[in-house]
């Protein structure tokens, strides 16, 4: 575990982002339809106009011309401008940020504190009550669909109970913590529940697997607290499966979550992301295609860096 | 499948009682209350606001029809009346001017005095050329470049005077340029119209100020204090402080505002989800027609019995529009002609075929069109069995498609459906790749109808040509003349009726809810939106 080793990788991603961005950029003009479609089903635009807007954008040229001329852009700190809004990519993308981390970061916060201990607990009271409980939360959660559960508290807590706003970043002229607060609720724990139902059932199985080994009876044997044994033996170890997952998952809360954030109008990078598609945007579509992958990589080395932490016997040279 | 109405393609509703109350020629009513200041009005939008430039915004211009205004506006008649003009140009009023033997056409615009941008600065006949010229530079980007080309030069003699030279003789002039809105010559001469500024926050005359524009969050408009425009008591206008527009993308999600409250008006409320808002006392619902209407299409270069006027004679005495209407909540109202009723064109007695599967049946069965084994019908070895095709996903067309495939069952026709979704149905609609097509055209407050049944019209899919339609057509869209348009228009609602290319089977409504605080609002069905006329709207306390 060096610098070196961490240099290597980060170089070693260059090559895998750019070929990245050149499958993506592919597949998007693969996609059928373009940005001149929303003028369509318009019986007034002539074939004339669509022909001055196609040249305007670049669209006339050959695809590995207009891909040269992004990629270049893209070097120099250009992002280039939205299809839609006419406005710099780099701003239209920066705005939807901010909303994206609060409601990411916070749902991973939560989850992590709430995932860890009760994949333990599940794993140290096997086929008790508790864990069969536990088992059917679980459950619950990765089946329940996001968008069903989001209606369900819109209508109890903004309906019937009038203590929540029911969507929204924040009140108009307000924006105060407690505000911020209310309108946040909702959302994050939509967020966080299949997550800490993903996540315990990983840690729960990890526990599980390491219960059994000998050194864990060794060490009970020694006169361990089961509290310690849990801690300090069969969690490290247990973890391992689970940094992987929860790795690409703090890599996904830069892509946005599209339907949470479609249902409670909040503004952040996964409904920009369904606009942009609906609209055939190419340029910020790439943008945050390209910053979703780099972050993906990023992860992976996250994780790389945290199993060598965990597991001392995990060396890279 | 996210059906999202453009600026052109015309979204709005009326309350058909609200049509008669309203003031001829006057995009005002009498108010009847006494008007009460200040107030904040939230709006639900259900889409993500792109850009808040009339020329280049992929929507309706919602919320642009408070802050930009035009030289003249669609009431809620679909009729235009005057906004920075002092009056509607027309052959009468010396407005108009043929030239070259009838051949070419010069409009004069009288601008309304002591007009003033939002900035202060005095508007001026220069700001209209100027807003000609900006829209027409082929670098700047947008949405709709609606009769840009039509014009030759403009002549500005004074400072409210505007003289516009057509190239040709153009009757739909009222519907382009310069009633979307006029640009500010003093604020953009120069600059880059893809990129500028304005377009987050747009300088106009109208009666609300954009203050806030949040991407994906809201827009707050605020109250002009130097507005031009008085009520009948010679106060100033809007009675309303401010106008909060909120983008709510899910539907269901503008559903849960409106009943708590927390969105006080919404104008695209889905049929099946209008229901829900009738138990909410805060709320009234309006319901009136669009610029739309629902068809059933054949195609000319498909099976060869669909060429003959027998079979779609038949099929249109076998459709029950009254189920149609049914199935889909009661909401859409049956027609006959592809006019909808709210212009003054449209023909009531344009001629119609009754529901009668009987003769329907009797009219296949003297034809020849003998019923096999399975019932479908077959002559000269062809089957009478059709491929239909409407937009996938969108639940209301997929409903009536399943309505007419039963009814079409029951004269010994096979219907299968074929439909398509995006890019592939727009295919299929505009090269005429189905036999039969169920979909809905939408069109401005000044519709041009050759586009669809034109032999060259570029909506037309059908391959359906009839040049003595072409002729009434080209009468139609080239007179100035009312009364000439009128006639034509009837002629030709009576040809496509005993032609049949087309089955018109109902037109759509608006559901619009608002607070019944909300006093002094009239819908309006065109593409100026609902949000054209806000100055004289207030909010009870």
């Amino acid at each position: 575990m060096n610098l070196k080793y961490i240099l290597m990788r980060v170089i070693g991603a260059v090559p895998l982002i750019i070929g990245t961005s050149i499958v993506l950029f592919g597949v998007i003009h693969l996609a059928p339809g373009g940005p001149t479609d929303v003028y369509a089903d318009n019986p007034s635009v002539t074939k004339e106009a669509l022909e001055q807007i196609r040249t305007a954008y670049g669209l006339d040229r050959p695809i590995w011309a207009q891909y040269a001329l992004w990629f270049g852009s893209m070097l120099r700190g250009d992002w280039g401008y939205s299809i839609r809004t006419g406005r710099p990519v780099f701003q239209d993308v920066v705005e939807r940020l901010g909303p994206t981390f609060e409601l990411g970061g916070l749902s991973l916060a939560i989850s992590l504190s709430l995932a860890l201990p009760l994949g333990v607990i599940g794993a140290a009271r096997q086929n008790s009550p508790r864990d069969h409980a536990l088992t059917l939360l679980s459950f619950s959660g990765i089946s329940i669909p996001v968008f069903w559960l989001a209606l369900l508290l819109q209508l109890l807590f903004s309906i019937v109970l009038g203590w929540l706003p029911s969507a929204g970043y924040q009140s108009i002229g307000d924006g105060s913590f407690g505000d911020r607060l209310a309108h946040i609720a909702m959302p994050v724990t939509v967020l966080s529940l299949a997550t800490i139902a993903s996540w315990s059932r990983y840690v729960r199985a990890g526990m599980l697997d390491v219960l059994h080994q000998e050194y864990i009876r060794t060490a009970y044997a020694k006169g361990q607290t089961e509290w310690g044994v849990l801690v300090h033996h069969a969690l490290r170890n247990a973890l391992l499966p689970a940094v992987t997952i929860i790795a690409l998952d703090f890599a996904s809360v830069i892509s946005g979550a599209v339907i949470t954030e479609t249902v409670f109008a909040w503004p952040g990078i996964g409904r920009l992301f369904i606009e942009s598609m609906d609209g055939r945007d190419y340029p910020v579509l790439m943008g945050l295609m390209l910053m979703g992958s780099m972050a993906l990589i990023l992860a992976n080395l996250m994780a790389d860096l945290v199993y060598a932490a965990i597991d001392p016997r995990i060396r890279y040279d | 499948m996210n059906w999202k109405p453009s600026r052109r393609q015309v979204l709005g509703s009326g309350l058909l009682a609200a049509f008669g109350a309203a003031a001829p020629g006057s995009l005002l009513s009498k108010a009847a209350f006494a008007q009460v200041r200040g107030g904040t009005l939230t709006v639900g939008l259900p889409y993500d606001v792109d850009t808040l430039n009339v020329y280049t915004t992929g929507f309706l211009g919602d919320v642009e029809a408070a802050v930009v205004e035009g030289l003249l506006a669609p009431n809620e008649n679909a009729k235009y009346v005057p906004v920075l003009a002092t009056e509607v140009p027309t052959v009468q009023n010396g407005g108009i001017e043929l030239l070259d033997g009838g051949s070419k056409m010069r409009i004069k615009y009288k601008l309304r005095p002591n007009v003033k941008w939002h900035d202060g600065k005095p508007f001026t006949s220069a700001d209209v050329k100027f807003t000609w010229e900006a829209v027409s530079d082929p670098k700047f980007i947008a949405e709709s470049k609606d009769g840009t080309a039509d014009v030759a030069s403009i002549e500005t003699p004074d400072e409210l005077t505007a003289i516009v030279n057509y190239k040709s003789v153009s009757p739909t002039f009222a519907s382009t340029l310069f009633t979307f809105g006029i640009l500010p010559k003093h604020a953009l001469e120069g600059k880059d119209l893809n990129k500028d500024p304005y377009n987050d926050k747009p300088l106009g005359t109208g009666p609300f100020v954009v203050t806030e524009f949040r991407h994906g969050q809201h827009v707050v408009v605020e109250r002009n204090p130097n507005y031009w425009r008085k009520d009948e008591k010679g106060q100033a206008l809007p009675y309303i402080e401010r106008i909060i527009f909120k983008i709510i993308p899910d539907s269901n999600t503008l559903m849960t505002q409106l009943k708590s409250g927390e969105v006080a008006f919404a104008y695209r409320v889905p049929y099946s989800q209008a229901k829900q808002l009738e138990t909410v006392g805060s709320l009234e619902l309006l319901k009136g027609p669009l610029l739309s209407w629902q068809h059933l299409d054949f195609n000319f270069r498909g099976p060869k019995s669909l060429q003959d006027l027998t079979v779609r004679k038949a099929i249109a005495h076998a459709i029950n529009r009254d189920t149609i209407v049914r199935a889909l909540g009661g909401f859409p109202v049956s027609i006959k002609s592809v006019v909808v009723p709210i212009f003054d064109f449209h023909d009531p007695n344009t001629p119609s075929y009754d529901l009668d599967p009987a003769k329907a049946n009797k009219l296949l069965d003297d034809a020849g069109y003998a019923k096999g084994a399975d019932g479908v019908r077959v002559k000269d070895g062809e089957r009478l069995s059709y491929r239909i095709v409407c937009l996938a996903g969108l639940v209301d067309d997929e409903i009536t498609e399943q309505v007419l495939i039963a009814q079409l069952k029951a004269i010994g026709i096979e219907v299968k459906p074929d439909n398509k979704a995006g890019v592939a149905f727009r295919e299929a609609r505009y090269k005429g790749n189905y036999d039969l097509l169920y979909a809905r055209w939408i069109t401005s407050a000044d519709p041009v109808y050759s586009v669809f049944f034109g032999t060259k019209g570029a909506n037309n899919g059908q391959g359906y040509s009839n040049p003595r339609l072409d002729e009434v057509m080209r009468r139609m869209e080239s007179t100035l003349d009312p009364e000439q348009r009128r006639q034509s228009a009837k002629e030709m609602q009576a040809i496509l009726a005993a032609d049949l290319p087309t089955i018109p089977l109902t037109t759509n409504v608006g559901v619009i809810a608002k607070t019944r605080k909300l006093k002094n609002f009239i819908p309006n069905p065109t593409n100026m939106t609902n949000f054209v006329d806000t100055s004289r709207w207030y909010l009870e306390t």
